[in-house]
């Protein structure tokens, strides 16, 4: 059974209707024996009847679309207009699907992981939240893409509810004593967006130019907005040394 | 469950010792090739795979990252990211009987072949 | 699916402490707050609690589930910073009443 494989990471050549030809975005050009186990995991998955090739490629097709730009979209609409903020703490959902976002997407009921209870934690400057799942890595994959590594390790899941403000400093945000820190261990079926203060320097900006500086580290929480700042830091990964005892699971390993 | 559990974090299943771990490792290769993409192609196409089979019930999420991590902190240690998903899944799968160790080194065989031929 | 529910018994701003029940093969209730005492910041949604569901018990009653919310001095001995907080997920069986 073939199975089809977008390489998106890279452009074929070919003329936009703009009289320009833009040239190849760089591949990899080798096969790497991980993407052959994928793609042969995936066959012999479907051929034992473990799924269909037609659920397969539906979450394809989701997970090839979702990224942290709607979540941008929706913090820089949040900002500029004060309705529309009330109705992202009030009707979460509903608010998404104002600009786009469907969290029934692709099944009509959501997918296994996200559900669809979204709930947007808005900071004050006297609040700052900061999102963690200890139990596996729940995250709003629908408003922000796929976690990044760093948030999956059981080195930010354990340490983040215990030393919040040590693992946020490592992540260059030191904030001051009177500031609350409100760690959300999202456990269970809701999923967690933080709503960041608007900062300062920002006065007249249109959505687009905000939405740029809303970057997904800032929504979970382990960075804040500001003028200028339009990328996430990228994280060495640091393994865990010790192994990590599963909360809630059962004490002695299967 | 507790025998198959035990092997399970014993030793990488014999394919997969075969796998090129280090000189494929997506963090290794793409900056050779000027790619800056964090995650390899193949990884929406495994995030499928893993939302399939958590609705199905045949491995649900909560279970799967447990063993992720902890093979992760053990012997699978030298695997990070999309890669410790893929290769996690696949020991689970052997370990727990649901693919063989020949239908799959066979099959990496035939989709190596496959691909290299296009 | 069943329809039946059980009552809540909790509101908002109501002080709870968490059970500390015997483990299922899996649990969502985390270690770190077994025994801790919070407030009830919000209720969520009414739904079979998580243990329920990894038996695949459908006809088991659905409960509602609330945000509960703690002080970090509370939940870690030696914590420094007075007003840091953190809250979780909890489904109605696992909290009792606290008292005062």
């Amino acid at each position: 059974m073939s199975h089809d494989h977008d390489h998106d990471d890279h452009d074929h050549d070919h003329d936009h209707g703009d009289g320009h030809v833009h040239p190849a975005a760089p591949m990899v050009e080798e096969i790497t024996d991980f993407e052959v186990l994928e793609i042969a995991v995936c066959e012999l998955a479907i051929e034992k009847g473990l799924f269909t090739a037609e659920d397969h490629r539906r979450f394809t097709e989701w997970a090839e679309q979702i990224g942290p730009a709607a979540g941008s979209r929706l913090v820089a609409k949040a900002w500029t207009d004060p309705a529309y903020k009330a109705r992202v703490l009030s009707d979460p959902v509903g608010a998404c699907k104002e600009i786009g976002i469907d969290w029934a997407e692709p099944t009509g009921s959501g997918t296994p992981s996200d559900y669809m209870n979204l709930r947007v934690l808005e900071d004050t400057p006297t609040l700052h939240h900061v999102i963690v799942c200890t139990l596996c890595s729940c995250y709003p994959r629908p408003l922000l893409g796929h976690s990044p590594y760093w948030y999956r390790s059981p080195n930010y899941r354990r340490r983040l509810i215990r030393w919040p403000r040590q693992v946020l400093a490592e992540f260059g945000l030191v904030l001051p004593p009177e500031v609350e820190v409100r760690v959300e261990d999202s456990n269970q079926k809701c999923r967690f967006m933080v709503l960041p203060v608007r900062p300062e320097g920002t006065d007249g900006w249109t959505e687009e130019q905000l939405a740029e500086i809303v970057t997904r580290d800032t929504m979970i929480g382990v960075a804040l907005p500001r003028p200028g700042r339009t990328a996430d830091d990228v994280r060495p990964v640091h393994k865990a040394r010790r192994p990590v005892p599963h909360e809630g699971g059962a004490e002695a390993h299967p | 469950m507790t025998a198959s559990a035990a092997s399970l974090d014993d030793a990488p299943a014999p394919v997969l010792q075969e796998l090129r771990a280090d000189e494929h490792a997506w963090a290794n290769i793409a900056p050779r090739y000027g790619v800056t993409n964090p995650e390899p192609p193949w990884k929406v196409s495994l995030t499928a795979t893993l939302e399939c089979l958590s609705a199905g019930e045949t491995l649900p999420s909560l279970e799967r990252r447990h063993i992720e991590d902890r093979l992760g902190e053990t012997i699978f240690r030298d695997l990070s990211g999309a890669e410790l998903q893929l290769v996690t899944l696949a020991q689970i799968l052997l370990k727990r009987g649901v693919l063989s160790e020949q239908d799959l080194a066979e099959r990496l065989r035939a989709v190596r072949a496959r691909l290299e031929a296009e | 699916m069943s329809g039946n529910s059980v009552p809540a018994r909790f509101n908002v701003g109501d002080r709870v402490r968490v059970r500390d029940l015997p483990n299922l093969f899996y649990t969502r209730t985390q270690m770190y707050v077994r025994g801790a005492t919070g407030v009830v910041a919000e209720r969520t949604y009414e739904d079979l609690i998580p243990e329920d569901e990894a038996w695949n018990r459908d006809g088991a009653p659905r409960e509602q589930f609330y945000i509960v919310r703690f002080r970090q001095k509370d939940l870690w001995s030696g914590y420094p910073f007075e007003t840091d907080t953190l809250q979780t997920e909890l489904p109605d069986r696992w909290l009792e009443p606290a008292g005062g």
